[in-house]
């Protein structure tokens, strides 16, 4: 995530005074340990044959890859991650400007309704989704009240409502380097391009959007990643009929115990969430620094 | 020289906070790590079987909260380590465990309870704790008229507010064979249960994930479900409308046992550990509510609030043999996903 951050606003290395690499040791020789060799199991693992792990072969990688069905999995997850950036972004650029253009005192309360969410386990805000979305919950109780829908809405166990869960859930995700940003941004710059006449929108997608656009791509990065493993809310919400990569991969672990098929699985997952954040990297060409 | 293991760690931490509530506390006997499913199970065992464990033997229960799935892969993936010592499964992984080797055997006559206990519930390597029983679960004031066999379950009106889930869980995996059968199908002939299924989801009111099903029935989403009366009696507990029905042909059982995990390090504190489950006194605290678990031991009298009046009923009900349903489950669960997802 920082690395997308680091790439995205371009700086080349840090002037002045040189750090010692001794002090990232304790975390890297933790990352070494604990996840680099974990790593290496886990691919070594999915070059078994058979569940058993008896013999070698690439039977898991050929039945992931040559099913449809697998392929549809990867597919789903891949755009849950996408409609969740686009929701938080739709939602969050309005906020951010707001927020901009609020006084010290109401930036700091608006900071604590932002952070609020983060403050309650994941747990329990999706419990509260199930309350709000259910057929006798919340929206429906409402809908029906004001005699808009005479039968309520199927909203728990859909995309949509997954979707709607989630934009709420990683909203903190997406606003907090969002705002950061924001904040930074120099006021002459929107004060030069409105007074040479550009309108409010042209100031926003010339101006405001690319000297943002780093905190955007930190904050798409940290959702993109966050609602694709999003394991309690997908299958709490979700339901059993829409099947993403962790339940697939909680499935074969823990009740078919087929850990090769599972570690390809996880493998796809870590490199398809790897791919996403690497394309976020890559929109950071476009974004300006000054 | 002494090695902390994390299950010392564990069980120090247990210790230090049991002294820090009972001063003067007599130095342990013994203690152990013992899996436990979480929620009811953790909390009775916690309450109940813990504490008389400690005052009759001295022995310390640290519980290690997982699904009976998750204790087999755990240990399984400690390779020979244990991280814990005593499991309690269902059928289904304990016949997978079993075939994996990751049982000690049972000495019987470790156990002075193991006389109580009718015949054949304790084995080689398994002591039942409780039994489980599974049926129908609806809202009686939705349905003052239940549906009385598993095919009603699949007809209108039942059907809109039906709660499906696979066969990742063994009432979710027996209740899904029954189905079979009530269309002509078997365990070796699921093709009529899918069927049933794949023209069902259309209709039904959520096809959820176990955990989920019963908050998805406390909020109203589902009116009915196939569940065990453990369950029920939980939710009634909590004010929901809730009520069982045993299908016409008949309620499904199967035990839920407690296993020496091979390797282990405290097996003494193990064998005492099960002895004091499986002892009529706290067999009767089980079964009282909020915990509502059907005992097994022929000196506890029954509760009425469980349904059943003699342990004799449970060897009338439907049962199945795990060792044929296990090498099929895999491909049953795969089916369900491609043939069930959207």
């Amino acid at each position: 995530m920082a690395g997308a951050a680091v790439a995205a606003t371009g700086s080349s290395g840090v002037p002045g005074e040189k750090v010692d690499w001794r002090l990232a040791a304790p975390l890297g020789l933790t990352y070494l340990a604990f996840f680099a060799a974990p790593f290496a199991i886990l691919l070594g693992v999915s070059f078994y044959a058979d569940s058993e792990q008896t013999r070698l072969g690439l039977d898991s990688w050929t039945k992931f890859y040559g099913d449809a069905f697998y392929l549809k999995v990867i597919l789903d997850t891949l755009k849950l991650g996408v409609f969740a950036v686009v929701a938080t972004t739709l939602l969050a650029y309005p906020l951010a400007l707001v927020f901009r253009a609020a006084s010290a005192r109401a930036q700091r309360v608006l900071i604590f309704i932002i952070l609020m969410p983060l403050l309650t386990s994941v747990v329990i805000r999706t419990f509260a989704w199930i309350v709000i979305l259910a057929r006798e919950g919340v929206i429906n109780q409402t809908l029906i009240g004001l005699g808009i829908t005479a039968t309520p809405l199927n909203l728990l166990q859909t995309e949509l409502g997954l979707v709607i869960a989630l934009t709420q859930i990683e909203m903190p995700l997406m606003l907090l380097p969002l705002l950061t940003i924001m904040n930074q941004m120099d006021q002459n710059l929107i004060d030069a391009s409105r007074a040479l006449g550009a309108s409010k929108w042209r100031t926003f997608f010339r101006v405001v959007l690319p000297l943002t656009l780093p905190g955007w791509i930190a904050g798409a990065t940290l959702v993109f990643a966050s609602a694709t493993t999003a394991f309690i809310s997908q299958s709490v919400i979700g339901g059993a009929r829409l099947v993403y990569l962790p339940a697939l991969i909680y499935q074969q672990v823990t009740v078919v115990y087929n850990w090769p098929f599972a570690a390809v699985a996880s493998l796809t997952l870590l490199f398809t969430v790897l791919a996403g954040i690497m394309a976020l990297g890559w929109l950071g060409r476009f974004a300006k620094t000054s | 020289m002494t090695v902390m293991t994390r299950r010392d760690l564990m069980a120090g931490a247990a210790a230090l906070g049991l002294a820090g509530m009972l001063s003067g506390r007599a130095s342990a006997a013994g203690s152990l790590t013992a899996a436990i499913y979480p929620g009811t199970w953790e909390e009775a065992y916690r309450g109940v079987v813990a504490p008389e464990l400690k005052k009759k033997y001295a022995v310390d229960v640290a519980f290690d909260a997982l699904f009976a799935v998750d204790q087999v892969a755990k240990v399984r993936a400690a390779r020979g380590v244990p991280p814990f010592d005593c499991f309690v499964l269902d059928p289904g992984p304990a016949a997978a465990a079993m075939q994996a080797g990751l049982f000690e055997p049972i000495d019987i006559k470790k156990l002075s309870n193991a006389d109580k206990v009718p015949k054949g519930l304790i084995t080689s390597h398994a002591v039942t704790c409780n039994a489980q029983v599974v049926g129908i679960a609806y809202n009686p004031k939705k349905f003052p008229n239940p549906p009385k066999t598993w095919a009603d379950l699949f007809k209108s009106p039942y059907v809109e507010r039906l709660g499906l889930t696979g066969f990742q869980t063994t009432f979710g995996t027996v209740s899904l064979i029954e189905i079979a059968k009530a269309f002509g199908g078997s365990e070796a002939n699921m093709d009529p249960v899918f069927k049933v299924l794949k023209e069902a989801v259309p209709k039904v009111a959520a096809i959820a994930t176990p955990a989920a099903l019963p908050g998805l029935f406390q909020q109203g989403q589902v009116d009915i479900m196939y569940g065990n009366t453990n369950t029920v009696a939980i939710l009634k507990g909590r004010g929901v409308d809730i009520a069982y029905i045993a299908p016409e042909s008949g309620s499904i059982t199967f035990q839920t046992t407690l296993h020496i995990v091979k390797g282990a390090e405290n097996v003494d504190a193990a064998y005492k550990y099960i002895d004091t489950a499986i002892s009529p006194d706290i067999q009767n605290a089980l079964q009282k509510a909020p915990y509502n678990m059907v005992p097994i031991n022929t000196d506890t009298p029954l509760d009425p609030s469980l349904g059943i009046t003699s342990l004799d009923e449970l060897s009338k009900m439907v049962t199945h043999d795990w060792t044929k349903i296990n090498p099929q489950r895999a491909a049953w669960i795969e089916r369900f996903n491609k043939e069930i997802t959207k």
